[in-house]
């Protein structure tokens, strides 16, 4: 065997690269240079403005082509009279209204109701609002979600927001659960394991209970107070930064960078979008739906019982002194720890102005996680429940008092 | 006599002051609060639609006209690819159009489904303005094609 000095070594690698490797000069492709383009902030952020605006656009359409279109009439015209017609029992029964429809008081007799947004029975507004609002809003959610992970758009959402995101003790890919949260906030939290430390889950499970409104929400409000949604996603997204700001200051642990793989950009393959799509709506229907017909029931019951009411005198004074809104919002507002959907359908029926409709959705939002997701949380963080449940209470007083404040000090409250 | 990559410089510097425009009108419409129509020309005065999608058409037409600054001609590819970016940004506006048209033709008002004048009046013009550029902004295609060639 021949030894050979380092500088005979060097040698031998320079014949036999020169031999074997072409060099020339690298010509960057069309999709590369765009690949670059969504990263870099300058370009990057108006190109981030335009997705945000077709994912927006198409979702609403969607969903209200679905739901305004078709199932609203199917639900309304064909399956509330039916059950209204075929139920045993009637107005006067316990029974028939928890199942059917609670009725409503019209010129002083007990009438039944003419859409599934006012019945409140397991059957009829427990059905709609699940599988005639949610369903189709969170099934194009999904979808399109999948398809800008799919095609390599999210990794370079998630460099453009990093920055932003570490500033409230997160990294570029929390923006995943943030966005999946705007879908179902089931998936979200489970989306949460991302994240590497105890502080940023805790963080993000937090951030998401409180301030990022559900598929479910957002379909309702786009439903019955489509020209105050925009206002109230403002809202809240000012206070999941704010908040998240302060709360990195405030929790001990790490806030680790991250080294994120950014693929080129490539045609979403139908077969990954699909399974992505079934996985997130499977957890959707099985996990939330459940929650969302007991939490039906649970209102119901609670109205008939009395107990609503009674909840109503109890917290009356807090929120219409603290959160300036009327006192018919107590009722809504104490079932939204159940319902949160149907909470902002029921607040739609009640006379209120612009600023006081928008405060109380706004509180709706982050009054309470829903029952499935606080069951997740259960899940997911354990004993952090508790320390979420702390920061909840904390900011749905202040951030309710101060968009009260807000609107005293602009004289219109 | 121009090559096709000088008449690209300027048909795209063209299509981007007008698309600049365009995004300008969209805001400003949008700013002044009721919708203006001239022809089959529409602008929409709500804010998703004018104030928003007006914002990405803006951003459309300074995308073209950042990918013809100081260049020769638009085969240098970290500059065509800024007209290509601007072209995406008006088929995302459109393509929302287009979608909002085809959604709300199909079910009816009362009935289950629009009836066939209903349907076909949906897509009647005025039209707004990302869809007037769009057949404009096609034309990228074609020197997609050219540069792969080259």
């Amino acid at each position: 065997m021949i030894e050979l000095t380092v500088d005979e070594r060097w040698d031998l690698i320079d014949k036999i690269s020169k031999q074997t490797v072409k060099f020339k000069k690298y010509k960057s492709t069309l999709k590369e240079v765009i690949g670059e383009l969504t990263v870099k902030p300058l370009t990057g952020i108006p190109i981030a403005i335009a997705v945000l605006y077709g994912f927006w656009s198409v979702f609403s359409s969607f969903a209200g082509f679905f739901t305004d279109g078709f199932l609203v009439k199917l639900f309304d015209e064909h399956w509330l009279p039916w059950m209204q017609g075929t139920f045993p029992g009637g107005l006067h029964n316990w029974f028939y209204n928890l199942m059917v429809d609670v009725g409503h008081i019209q010129n002083g007799a007990l009438v039944a109701s003419d859409s599934c947004f006012e019945s409140f029975g397991v059957l009829t507004s427990g059905l709609f609002v699940p599988f005639g609002v949610v369903l189709p809003a969170i099934f194009i959610f999904y979808l399109m979600m999948a398809v800008l992970e799919d095609v390599g758009y999210l990794p370079r959402l998630a460099v453009l927001v990093d920055t932003v995101l570490h500033k409230i003790g997160l990294h570029g890919y929390a923006i995943v659960p943030t966005i999946l949260g705007f879908g179902c906030n089931v998936p979200a939290v489970t989306a949460t394991r991302i994240l590497e430390t105890r502080k940023q889950r805790f963080l993000m499970m937090t951030l998401l209970g409180i301030f990022i409104p559900c598929g479910a929400q957002l379909g309702i409000m786009q439903e019955v107070i489509p020209e105050y949604t925009g206002l109230i996603i403002l809202y809240l997204l000012f206070g999941y930064f704010v908040t998240g700001f302060i709360l990195n200051k405030i929790l001990p642990g790490r806030t680790p960078e991250i080294l994120i793989d950014v693929p080129p950009y490539q045609r979403p393959l139908t077969r990954n979008v699909m399974t992505k799509v079934w996985m997130r709506l499977s957890s959707f229907l099985k996990i939330a739906v459940p929650f969302v017909l007991l939490g039906c029931l649970i209102v119901g019951v609670m109205y008939l019982t009395g107990s609503m009411d009674w909840l109503a005198n109890l917290f009356g004074p807090i929120f219409t002194h603290w959160f300036g809104v009327p006192k018919e919002t107590v009722g809504p507002l104490v079932a939204a720890f159940m319902r949160k959907d149907l909470a902002v359908a029921q607040l739609s029926a009640i006379e209120m102005t612009k600023y006081q409709m928008v405060t109380s959705v706004v509180l709706v939002s982050i009054y309470f996680p829903c029952l499935a997701t606080l069951a997740m949380i259960l899940k997911e963080g354990g004993k952090e429940l508790l320390g979420a449940l702390a920061v909840l209470v904390a900011s749905t007083f202040i951030y309710g008092g101060l968009i009260h404040l807000i609107w005293i000090l602009l004289g219109v409250a | 006599m121009m090559d096709k990559w000088t008449i690209g410089k300027i048909y795209f510097g063209i299509l981007g002051v007008v698309t600049l425009a365009f995004g300008i009108a969209d805001l400003l419409v949008t700013a002044g609060g009721s919708s203006f129509s001239l022809g089959i020309l529409e602008i929409p005065n709500d804010m998703f639609r004018g104030g928003w999608g007006g914002l990405v058409v803006l951003f459309a037409g300074l995308f073209y006209l950042s990918g013809l600054s100081g260049i020769k001609n638009l085969s240098e590819i970290h500059q065509f690819s800024k007209v290509v970016m601007g072209s995406i940004l008006i088929w995302v506006v459109a393509g929302c159009d287009i979608f909002v048209m085809i959604t709300g033709s199909i079910p009816g008002e009362e009935a289950w489904f629009n009836t066939l004048e209903g349907f076909f009046g949906t897509y009647a013009p005025p039209y707004p303005p990302a869809i007037l550029l769009l057949p404009f902004s096609l034309a990228v295609i074609y020197y997609i094609k050219k540069g792969r060639v080259e």
